[in-house]
């Protein structure tokens, strides 16, 4: 009687609670793969490099902001100029708005310039990903637990031959076994 | 129910508002100014004290956002922080509010260095080009060191503590270098 009602119980919390929470998981979900490549590629832009040669008398490292302004006008991004600095003798940096750049060789008038996309939906994953307030870590923590949840309530969800005394024991065992075994060889 | 809502969405707002306000008027509070140029001579004299520094934001770390990169046609200054770094600062003009940090890179820093670059490079999570890059920096430090006569080097960093961002300038307005 009793292990029926926490079968019970465990099916309704998993159910409601899971749909309750279907948009969070796919949030931690699909940033939790861009995130985890990070070193392969940029998670929050798709990046996009441009190379084209500037020939102006004008270049150096004394250049004024509106000689600047022409060579940003010139691959025309003047509308988007955001600010510029010279990193060394040789190189002028102007920042657009947001995030791209143009690195500019001031000896050759070659320009580098790299311009960045926000990619959808990734963006706003990642940016909830890395928790942006307390209002965040809140609902976040309640996510947490609600996974711990999960975790138990699927314990006693099904009986017999498929549930934990059968093939769902066997799944449990190897989820339980693989991140020991990694420890043990890695840690 | 929906006047309940209503409060305590205002509240949150208010809340977030007062936080930004209470950080800006932090940033002007602090007297010690040092230019980007002579950040690396003078840090020594604030170590553990709050400065002020003006710089562009080159770039934030992608990796976690909590580094940010302040540089001018001068210098350049590492500023860690426990918060992450909105990635929309790249590019903006800011003054900044930090603790100066003091991280000192002695013989044993650099064979720990060397170790790891090693590892790292051995299980694929470096490039040859990074692997080079950081055998290249290692050596920069112990030349540094036998030309200073010290066993250590000293690297200067700020902890941030506020930032406020400098308006950008109207591409109209003043036909100014950057200073």
């Amino acid at each position: 009687m009793k292990t029926k009602l926490i079968r019970k119980w465990s099916r309704i919390l998993h159910r409601d609670i899971g749909f309750f929470f279907i948009g969070t998981t796919l949030i931690y979900g699909i940033s939790g793969i861009a995130l985890n490549h990070m070193s392969d590629w940029n998670p929050n832009y798709s990046v996009t490099i441009e190379h084209t040669t500037i020939v102006s008398s004008k270049l150096n490292s004394e250049m004024t902001k509106t000689e600047v302004l022409e060579i940003v006008d010139n691959i025309n991004y003047k509308h988007n100029y955001k600010q510029h600095y010279f990193p060394n003798k040789e190189q002028l940096k102007i920042f657009l708005k947001g995030g791209s750049s143009i690195v500019v060789h001031l000896p050759t008038g070659n320009t580098t310039t790299e311009l960045l996309k926000r990619r959808p939906l990734i963006y706003e994953s990642n940016y909830l990903h890395y928790n942006p307030n307390r209002f965040w870590t809140w609902f976040s923590d309640a996510f947490a637990a609600a996974l711990i949840l999960f975790a138990l309530t699927s314990l006693f969800m099904v009986k017999g031959k498929k549930g934990l005394k059968g093939r769902g024991g066997i799944y449990t065992l190897l989820g339980i076994l693989i991140p020991i075994i990694f420890l043990i060889f890695y840690l | 129910m929906k006047q309940l809502t209503y409060l305590l969405l205002a509240l949150f707002v208010l809340s977030c508002n007062t936080k930004e306000q209470s950080k800006e008027a932090e940033t002007s509070a602090v007297q010690n100014e040092i230019a980007l140029k002579n950040f690396d001579t003078e840090a020594v004299n604030y170590i553990g004290k709050e400065v002020r520094v003006t710089g562009i934001v080159d770039h934030v770390c992608k990796h976690g956002g909590k580094k940010l990169l302040l540089v001018n046609n001068d210098a350049q200054v590492h500023i860690t922080s426990e918060e992450r770094f909105s990635e929309d600062l790249i590019g903006s003009e800011i003054n900044l509010i930090g603790i100066v940090k003091e991280e000192r890179i002695s013989e044993a820093t650099c064979l720990q260095m060397e170790e790891d670059n090693m590892k790292s490079h051995s299980e694929g999570m470096s490039s040859d080009e990074q692997f080079e890059a950081k055998k290249k920096h290692i050596a920069e430090y112990r030349k540094t060191m036998v030309d200073s006569g010290k066993d250590y080097v000293s690297n200067f960093s700020l902890e941030y503590v506020s930032l406020k961002e400098k308006e950008t300038q109207n591409e109209n307005e003043a036909d100014s270098k950057v200073e």
